[in-house]
């Protein structure tokens, strides 16, 4: 609605009618609701913004950290440490390389010390000694290999001590 | 309903005082009441410079039965034409509207340009309706209102109020005559706005309603309309016996006053204000 010319010769200053300044009031205050909500939805905004980059932070590190644990399970199957792998397991994986001409005595396993090994063995011969250092050498959750002192005259009887390098899963 | 007041407007022509009260409302005005109280030939004779209310007990009586009913209290007074100078003004970039309007018709002024009170009525782009008025003038009928115990609030110019609510409306491209008891406005609409605006006083002997025809098609073609025949929109005081006499063929209806009252269609200005 357009101002319509007043010819007064005493105008009143501002002019405005009562509901057309009560408009204005009210539009005034609208205006400063809208710019206080404006004002408070930017600030949330931002502490929005801060606690996205936050949280993409966190999952990106969590992500590395799963890729990273992935790679590392593709490549090693992970091997069972001497505290995980049952004695029982132990004595089927020793017997797999012990000779049928040789005979496990004795085997003391130390947990306290990572899984360290000491057999007392007997084999028939030399080379039936020799076979099983081999099958020793050769398995793969031995390491650290040590064959006590020997005689290769006739029947030998030693100890061999070795550390366990973990069995397969 | 009024969602925002009621207001009192107080119209003043040489033939009646009129008093409208206008609800405003969000979907706009609607006249809640009317009253209109005839005067006596000469108790109120329009003019830009001479004494306007030469009989002020008669229309200070006329104007107290006016608003008897409708609360009386603040009112806003609207002014016949026939005391002002009214004229279509383009401003220049920069000018002031009212020192502009101002400096044009300060030569037409029947009185001392220092005596005038100006003001101008946007009409699109840089386009104004500009009018000047006799400050004494004015204090006549503000005088005249006071003294029938009411306080103005704002004084209009009738001729301003009706082509304000032409414009608002969107009037069609037609010579809109506006017209008061002395004096009427005729204005070439185009495009919504007005191209072309005379203002004169009226000669209402016997043949008025050709001679409006004849200045009509003069104003069509000075507004850049000569094609045709010239489509002549009356409203305001009168109109209606013109429509007759020219034949409702050639004549369109202008502001159209409420329904409720047959009485208002003789005040142009209250068909302004609720168009």
């Amino acid at each position: 609605m357009s101002r319509q010319p007043d010819f007064s010769t005493a105008p009143r200053p501002g002019g405005l009618p009562a509901w057309e300044g009560l408009a204005l009031a009210a539009g005034l205050v609208a205006l400063a609701l809208a710019g206080g909500g404006a004002w408070r939805a930017r600030q949330e905004a931002r502490q929005a913004r801060a606690r996205l980059a936050d949280v993409r932070r966190e999952v990106e590190a969590a992500s590395a950290r799963l890729r990273a644990l992935d790679a590392r399970a593709r490549g090693t199957p992970r091997a069972l440490s001497a505290a995980e792998a049952p004695p029982s397991r132990i004595l089927a994986d020793v017997a797999a390389v012990l000779p049928g001409d040789a005979r496990l005595e004795r085997l003391t396993i130390d947990y306290a010390r990572g899984g360290a090994f000491e057999m007392q063995v007997v084999a028939r011969d030399a080379a039936s000694w020799d076979r099983l250092l081999d099958g020793l050498a050769r398995a793969p959750w031995v390491r650290d290999l040590e064959p006590g002192p020997e005689t290769r005259e006739a029947e030998v009887r030693s100890v061999i001590r070795w550390t366990w390098a973990g069995g397969g899963p | 309903m009024a969602l925002l007041g009621t207001r009192l407007y107080l119209g003043l022509d040489a033939s009646a005082v009129t008093a409208a009260a206008l609800g405003e409302g969000l979907g706009g005005r609607r006249v809640r009441a009317f009253a209109r109280v005839p005067l006596d030939q000469g108790a109120l004779a329009p003019s830009p410079s001479g004494p306007n209310l030469p009989r002020g007990d008669e229309t200070r009586a006329a104007v107290r039965r006016a608003v008897g009913d409708l609360g009386g209290g603040r009112v806003t007074l609207v002014l016949p034409d026939g005391i002002a100078r009214v004229a279509l003004v383009e401003l220049p970039q920069g000018a002031d509207p009212r020192d502009y309007v101002l400096f044009r018709l300060a030569a037409s002024l029947p009185f001392p340009a220092t005596e005038a009170i100006v003001d101008v009525l946007p009409a699109g782009g840089r386009l104004v309706v500009g009018a000047a008025v006799r400050r004494a003038t004015v204090a006549e009928y503000e005088q005249s209102a006071s003294g029938a115990g009411l306080e103005v609030d704002r004084v209009h110019l009738a001729p301003l109020v009706a082509l304000a609510g032409l414009m608002r409306a969107g009037a069609r491209d037609a010579v809109h005559v506006v017209l008061g008891d002395v004096a009427l406005c005729l204005a070439s609409f185009r495009g919504g706005g007005p191209a072309a605006l005379r203002n004169r006083r009226r000669d209402r002997s016997a043949g008025e309603a050709s001679r409006l025809l004849e200045e009509a098609s003069r104003a069509a073609a000075a507004a850049g309309d000569g094609v045709g025949p010239v489509r002549l929109v009356l409203s305001g005081a009168g109109a209606a016996g013109l429509r007759r006499e020219l034949g409702v063929e050639e004549v369109g209806r202008g502001l159209e006053a409420p329904g409720d009252w047959p009485e208002a269609a003789e005040t142009a200005w209250l068909g302004g204000l609720v168009s």
